[in-house]
């Protein structure tokens, strides 16, 4: 089984590091600065010419600005201690092994957790199963 | 995409004939009634004319009614019979017109308000019109100069205006939020033919950036086919063609998911020259 993945924007950081406003970078790549403010917001897929624009402008390698996570990883490691102690009381689980899917890789995936539990988990994290998981 | 569920209208309702009759008869009855009993009192009073009263009577009141009246239904059935509207991917595009025909297609993205507008004659008949603003030009135009903006998306004779509304919102929030021309596209196999032709156009247009790319020479390395590989990252095979052959512009999402099959850097795959 495979974590499904999304594209990560780390563009907003790596800007703001080098002092530009949304604005002026869409200035030097020649996009609209709302092109910038989707690509930030992390759910519009820019084609690769742009990101390559991106890149060379921010002198970022393309790796680092955008990146692909893991679905639930990301969910997961943007709990807040109360939240995820909620859900792992709500699911009578361990934290530690809770957390620990955050780092899991994906072969040892269904070594660790069974699809039952995996299927309870989405559901906690507010998405389907197809959403997080698919098949080889 | 010309969706007609059973509560999607798609057209006018017929009742809206019926409403724009009512509404043009009582102006006609006022404008001809008030000539009508104009005529009557100078009939009393020159009585011997009568034979001239009448025919001033049928010439100057009932033909001119009935001439509009007959047009105004002539106009109104074109008018309903023409009018559809339909929700496309990215706009709504309402066609209309009974000599000029007319089709409007406004994005979602420039879409500003819905206003549902009940009006005395509408209630008679219980049909509602949606009017659909946008930031556009024209009508802000027309606004500073007349004082009067005529909304850019008008339909009249809505029976259930909540369905339209809500419609568009959910078209708003799906697609609003991609700037119209920059979404990734991956061609189904059937739109090949038009990928191959507008993959030439766009290569044309993007001569300034080609991106090069290695694509074929580490796919080979691997000993894996074109075929393998499109269906390792989930594309036709004839994308990965194209791809290869730099006809084709990949968005970042495909780019990782080649690179990730190929298991090798995005900046291996590809070069900006």
């Amino acid at each position: 089984m495979k974590f499904k993945k999304k594209i990560k924007s780390g563009v907003k950081d790596i800007r703001n590091e080098k002092n530009l406003t949304q604005k002026e970078l869409a200035d030097l790549v020649g996009v609209s600065r709302q092109t910038i403010h989707y690509i930030e917001k992390g759910d519009y897929n820019p084609s690769l010419i742009l990101a390559f624009k991106i890149a060379d402008v921010l002198k970022t390698p393309v790796n680092s600005l955008f990146y692909r996570e893991s679905i639930i990883k990301d969910e997961i490691n943007s709990l807040s201690i109360g939240e995820s102690k909620q859900i792992t009381d709500k699911l009578s689980m361990d934290r530690d092994r809770f957390e620990s899917l955050s780092e899991i890789r994906e072969e040892d995936l269904l070594n660790k957790f069974s699809r039952k539990e995996l299927q309870k988990i989405a559901k906690e994290l507010e998405y389907s199963f197809d959403e997080l998981f698919e098949a080889d | 995409m010309n969706e007609k569920t059973e509560d999607f209208e798609g057209k006018i309702n017929k009742k809206y004939k019926s409403k724009v009759l009512l509404k043009t008869n009582l102006g006609l009855l006022a404008l001809f009634g008030s000539i009508f009993v104009f005529y009557l009192v100078f009939l009393f009073l020159e009585s011997q004319l009568m034979l001239l009263w009448i025919i001033l009577i049928i010439t100057t009141v009932i033909i001119p009614y009935t001439i509009i009246n007959i047009a105004t239904n002539w106009y109104l059935n074109r008018y309903i019979d023409y009018f559809s509207y339909h929700f496309e991917k990215d706009k709504i595009v309402i066609t209309h017109g009974v000599l000029t025909k007319i089709k409007a297609t406004i994005p979602y993205s420039r879409i500003q308000n819905i206003n549902i507008v009940n009006g005395v004659f509408d209630r008679m008949y219980d049909i509602y019109t949606v009017k659909v603003e946008t930031a556009g030009s024209s009508a802000a135009a027309q606004a500073a100069q007349s004082g009067v903006a005529r909304p850019e998306g008008y339909i009249p004779g809505l029976k259930n205006p909540e369905i339209v509304e809500k419609k568009i919102n959910e078209m708003i929030t799906e697609y609003a939020g991609i700037p119209s021309g920059l979404e990734d596209k991956v061609f189904k196999p059937e739109e090949l033919a038009f990928d191959n032709f507008i993959s030439y156009i766009l290569s044309k247009m993007r001569e300034g950036d080609l991106l090069k790319t290695s694509i074929s020479e580490l796919r080979n390395e691997k000993g894996i086919t074109i075929a393998e590989l499109a269906e390792k990252v989930g594309v036709p095979a004839q994308t990965i063609q194209f791809l290869e052959e730099g006809r084709y512009s990949p968005s970042l999402l495909l780019a990782y998911k080649i690179a990730e099959a190929l298991s090798c850097k995005i900046e291996d795959l590809f070069e900006i020259s």
